[in-house]
C-alpha cells in the first residue's frame, strides 16, 4: 500500500512547485496508473516514493512505513524501474543482478531462481554474462525490470516501463503486473500509453502542474463522462495548461 | 569553418559540464575562502620556483640553452599530462554516436578535437610559462622582444608536446585498443604507460638538469660556485638543445638584443612548428578514422555470440558487494579508471627516482644517500621525511577518494534507492579508496626499506600511521563530495580531476603532513639533545599513531554524522 498526504516538492533551482501538495492512496492488490504531461510531477512523485527524492512537506507510508522516519525498511519493500537507462554499464548483467540481490538481502539459491525464471521471460539469459555498456536500450530496460523482481517487492513502481521494450516483453510485463497485484501486492506505475493504461490499471490518476487533477477508477471515469480515457485526459491537462 | 567552430565550442564547454545536485539555495562564499587560503598554502611553493627561475636567468645571462632547457621542461610536463587526455579524449572515442549522424566531415570532428586538447595545454602552458620562463626573462633583463613575443610563445609552445603527444598517443591507443574486450587490462596498460611516460620524462630532466662540475666551494664563494655549476651545465646543454629546434629558435628570439634574431627566431620556430603540426595531421587522421570505426561497432562485438553461458551469483555482505562493485565499474570505464589508479604509482615512482638521485656519485666519492646513512639520526628522520610525504603526495593524487559519489554521475540515484543505510554506503567507498592508496603505501614502503635502508619496524609504523591518516582524510574528501557533488559529467579529467575536491585533499595532505611533522619534531630534538635514546622514537611513532586513530575516528564520526542529511539533499 502506498499513501501520500500532502505531498509537496519543490527542487532547490527552480522556483516552481514539481508536486503540489499531493494526497493519494493506493491499495494492495491494486495497479494503479499515473499519467500526466511531460513535466507535470510524474518522476518527482515515483522519486519521492521511492525515497530518491524527499518531500519538503507531507508524509509517505509505503505498507504502513514512512519513509522519512525508517528509509531503510521503507525501501527494501520496493521494487523500482526507473525511466531513464542509467545503470551500471560497466557491469555485467550478473554482477549487478548480484549487487542488486545483495543489497535487498536475497539470499543466493533464491536470487539464482529468480534471476533464471525472469531472465528467462524476458529473453535476457544469453545477455546477462555480457557487460551492460553493449545492451540496447530493450534489454536495458528488461534488466531494470528483472532487478526490480529480484526480491519479491511489496510495491511495485515503475517508471515508463514500457519504452523501448519489444511487443513480447511489452506483454510479458503487463501480465506480471497483474500477477504481481492478483499476490495482494501494489503496483503504480507512470505512462504516456493511454491504451495500455486502459488495458492494465484498476485506477488511474492524473497529475498536470505538479497537482493531481482527477483519481478514480476506469469504470467510474467512463461511465461519468461516457467520454475515452485519451479525450478526458486530452481535456483536463489542456485545461491545466490554460490555467 | 563555421560547423569546425561550432563543434570545439560544443567539444570544449561539454567536457567541463556538471551540474550541482545539492539542494541548497544558499550561495556559498566560503568557497572564495577556500581558494584564498589555498592560494597562501601554495604561494610559498610557487614563489621558490619563480625567484629560482629568476636568479637562474640572471646569473646564466639569458643563457638560450638554458632557456631551451626551461622551456623543454615546461613542455615536458604538457606532454606528460597531454598524452593520456589525447588517447582518451581523441582517439579512444566515446562520442561517435553523437558526431557521426551530424553532416560533419570525420577530419573536421578530428580537427576540433585536436583543437580542444591544444586549449586544455594552454591552460597547463600559461601557468609554466608564469612560473618558469617569464622570471628567468626578467632575471637575464630581456628586452622589449621577449614580452612581444611572449604571448605567441604562449600559442607556440604547446604545438610540439601536443604533436608528439599524438604521435606517441596513436600506437599506444592501438595497443589498448588491441586488448578489446578486456577493460580492466587496458586501464592496467594505460596506468603502466603512464608510469613509463613519467619515468622517462623524470629522468631526462634529472638526467639533464643534475648539477655537478664545480671544484670549489660553496660556501667560499657561493655566486662563483653556483656560475660554475650552472656554465658546467650550459655546455653539457649546448649539444642536445639545438636538436629541439622550433623551441631553442623560439628562445634564440625571445632572448635576442637585435630585431633580425628576434624575427629569424619567430619565422622559423612558427613556421617548423606548422609544418609539424601538417606533418602529425597527415599521419593521424587516417589512424583517427580506424578508430572511429572501431568504436561504432564495438558495442556489437562486445557481446558474446556463444550461445548459453553459464553465471555466478553469490552474496557477499553489503559493504564489501559496494566496494567490488564500485571498483569494478572504475577500473573498468575508460574515464575513472586511469584516472582514480593512476595515482598510485607516484609514490613509488617518485622514490626509486629519488634513490637513484641520492645516489649519483662523482667517481670515487661517496653518494649523498650515503653521507645521510652515516648519521645517527638518519634512521629517525628519514622515514618521518618519507612519512610526510607519503601523506602530502598520497591523499592529494587519490582521486578514487576525492569524488567517490559524483563518479556515480547520473546513476546516483540507484544508491539513494537502495535500503541501505547512507553511512554504510560511504564506508565502502572510502575503504575502497583506502585500500587502493594503502597498496601504493606498501610498495612505497617495502621499496623505502629495500633501497634506503630504513629499518623495517619504521617501515611498518609508517605504513600503520598512513593507513589511519588515509582513512581520516578519504573520510573529508568523502563527505566534502558528498556535500556538494558534481553530477552529469561528460568528461572526468575535465569535469572533475581538476575541480575544488582536487584542491581541498591537497590542503588536507599539506595538513596532515604538517600535523605530522609537528608531533615528531620535539621527540626528534629530544633524541639529539639524549645522545640518542631509543624511547624518544618509540614515544614518536605512538603519538604519531594516536593522532592518526584520532584523526581517523574524528573524520569517521563527522562523515557517518552528515551522510543522511547530504544524501537526502542531492536532487536527481
Amino acid at each position: 500500500m502506498i499513501k501520500l498526504y500532502n505531498v509537496s516538492k519543490t527542487y532547490a533551482k527552480s522556483m516552481t512547485k514539481a508536486v503540489d501538495d499531493l494526497t493519494l492512496e493506493i491499495n494492495k492488490g491494486e495497479i494503479f496508473g499515473f499519467l500526466g504531461p511531460n513535466g507535470a510531477g510524474k518522476s518527482t512523485t515515483i522519486k519521492m516514493i521511492t525515497g530518491i527524492l524527499t518531500p519538503d512537506s507531507g508524509t509517505i507510508e509505503l505498507n504502513g512505513i514512512n519513509i522519512a522516519d525508517n528509509p531503510v525498511a521503507a525501501k527494501s519493500l520496493v521494487g523500482f524501474v526507473p525511466d531513464n537507462h542509467e545503470i551500471y554499464e560497466t557491469l555485467k548483467g550478473t554482477e549487478y543482478l548480484n549487487f542488486i540481490g545483495t543489497m535487498y538481502g536475497v539470499p543466493p539459491a533464491e536470487l539464482r531462481s529468480r534471476v533464471e525464471e525472469y531472465a528467462a521471460l524476458f529473453g535476457l539469459t544469453d545477455a546477462l554474462p555480457d557487460m551492460i555498456s553493449s545492451y540496447s536500450h530493450g534489454m536495458k530496460q528488461k534488466l531494470s525490470i528483472v532487478a526490480a523482481l529480484v526480491h519479491e517487492p511489496k510495491v511495485w513502481v515503475l517508471d515508463e516501463p514500457l519504452t523501448g521494450l519489444d511487443p513480447q516483453s511489452a506483454f510479458q510485463l503487463k501480465q506480471l503486473m497483474r500477477k504481481q497485484a492478483d499476490q495482494g501486492n501494489t503496483v503504480f506505475f507512470s505512462s504516456h500509453v493511454i491504451d495500455v493504461v486502459e488495458k492494465v490499471c484498476d485506477r488511474i490518476g492524473i497529475i498536470n502542474h505538479g497537482k493531481l487533477v482527477a483519481v478514480d477508477t476506469l469504470e467510474n471515469i467512463r461511465n461519468n463522462d461516457k467520454v475515452s480515457l485519451e479525450s478526458l485526459f486530452l481535456t483536463i491537462t489542456s485545461d491545466g495548461e490554460s490555467k | 569553418m563555421k560547423k569546425y567552430l561550432a563543434l570545439v565550442k560544443l567539444l570544449f564547454v561539454q567536457q567541463y559540464k556538471a551540474r550541482a545536485v545539492y539542494g541548497t539555495k544558499k550561495k556559498r562564499a566560503g568557497a572564495i575562502a577556500l581558494y584564498i587560503v589555498l592560494a597562501v598554502c601554495f604561494a610559498p611553493v610557487v614563489i621558490s620556483v619563480a625567484v629560482a627561475m629568476y636568479y637562474m636567468g640572471k646569473i646564466s645571462n639569458g643563457n638560450v640553452y638554458i632557456g631551451t632547457f626551461f622551456t623543454l621542461m615546461c613542455q615536458g610536463l604538457v606532454l606528460m599530462f597531454g598524452v593520456h587526455a589525447i588517447m582518451s579524449n581523441v582517439f579512444i572515442v566515446r562520442d561517435a554516436d553523437k558526431l557521426l549522424y551530424l553532416p560533419v566531415r570525420a577530419h573536421v570532428i578530428f580537427l576540433a578535437k585536436l583543437t580542444v586538447a591544444y586549449l586544455n595545454e594552454l591552460i597547463t602552458t600559461a601557468v609554466t610559462l608564469l612560473v618558469v620562463l617569464l622570471p628567468f626573462a626578467l632575471g637575464a633583463h630581456a628586452g622589449v622582444g621577449f614580452y612581444l613575443m611572449l604571448p605567441i610563445a604562449l600559442l607556440l609552445i604547446p604545438m610540439l608536446p601536443m604533436l608528439l603527444g599524438t604521435l606517441v598517443a596513436m600506437p599506444l591507443s592501438a595497443l589498448v585498443n588491441a586488448f578489446g574486450k578486456n577493460s580492466s587490462v587496458k586501464t592496467v596498460l594505460r596506468i603502466l604507460i603512464y608510469a613509463g611516460i613519467m619515468a622517462l620524462y623524470m629522468y631526462l630532466m634529472y638526467g639533464f638538469g643534475f648539477l655537478t662540475g664545480s671544484d670549489g666551494s660553496i660556501m667560499d664563494d657561493p655566486e662563483g660556485f653556483i656560475t660554475s655549476v650552472l656554465g658546467d651545465f650550459a655546455d653539457r646543454l649546448e649539444n642536445v638543445m639545438p636538436y629541439f629546434h622550433p623551441d631553442y629558435m623560439l628562445i634564440v628570439g625571445m632572448l635576442a638584443t637585435d630585431i633580425g634574431t628576434w624575427a629569424k627566431g619567430f619565422a622559423l620556430s612558427l613556421g617548423e612548428n606548422l609544418a609539424l603540426f601538417a606533418l602529425v595531421l597527415a599521419a593521424s587522421l587516417p589512424f583517427y578514422r580506424s578508430m572511429l570505426t572501431l568504436s561504432v561497432e564495438d558495442g556489437a562485438s562486445r557481446r558474446k555470440k556463444t550461445g548459453k553461458e553459464q553465471y555466478k551469483l553469490h552474496n557477499y555482505g553489503a559493504v564489501k558487494e559496494f566496494m567490488l562493485n564500485d571498483f569494478r565499474r572504475t577500473i573498468r570505464d575508460a574515464q575513472t579508471g586511469f584516472q582514480s589508479f593512476a595515482g598510485i604509482i607516484m609514490m613509488p615512482l617518485i622514490v626509486v627516482l629519488m634513490y637513484f638521485m641520492l645516489g649519483l656519485t662523482s667517481e670515487g666519492d661517496s653518494s649523498f644517500l650515503d653521507l645521510m646513512r652515516v648519521s645517527d639520526l638518519y634512521q629517525v628522520i628519514a622515514p618521518l621525511v618519507i612519512l610526510v610525504y607519503m601523506s602530502f603526495i598520497g591523499v592529494g593524487t587519490n582521486v578514487l577518494g576525492l569524488y567517490p559519489v559524483s563518479r556515480e554521475n547520473r546513476a546516483v540515484y540507484i544508491l539513494k534507492s537502495l535500503p541501505v543505510p547512507f553511512d554504510k554506503i560511504l564506508l565502502s567507498k572510502v575503504l575502497l579508496a583506502t585500500a587502493v592508496m594503502s597498496a601504493s603505501n606498501l610498495v612505497t614502503c617495502v621499496l623505502i626499506v629495500a633501497l634506503f635502508g630504513v629499518k623495517w619496524y619504521y617501515g611498518l609504523a609508517m605504513l600503520a600511521v598512513m593507513l589511519l591518516v588515509g582513512f581520516g582524510a578519504m573520510c573529508v574528501t568523502t563527505v566534502l563530495d558528498l556535500k556538494e557533488p558534481r553530477i552529469g559529467w561528460e568528461n572526468f579529467n575535465s569535469g572533475l580531476k581538476n575541480a575544488k575536491n582536487s584542491w581541498i585533499a591537497m590542503l588536507i595532505s599539506l595538513l596532515s603532513g604538517v600535523a605530522l611533522a609537528l608531533v615528531s619534531v620535539p621527540f626528534i630534538l629530544l633524541y639529539a639533545l639524549f645522545d640518542g635514546g631509543w624511547y624518544f622514537v618509540l614515544l614518536m611513532w605512538l603519538f604519531d599513531l594516536a593522532l592518526g586513530v584520532a584523526f581517523a575516528a574524528v573524520a569517521y564520526k563527522v562523515m557517518t554524522s552528515k551522510s543522511a542529511k547530504y544524501f537526502e539533499r542531492i536532487e536527481v
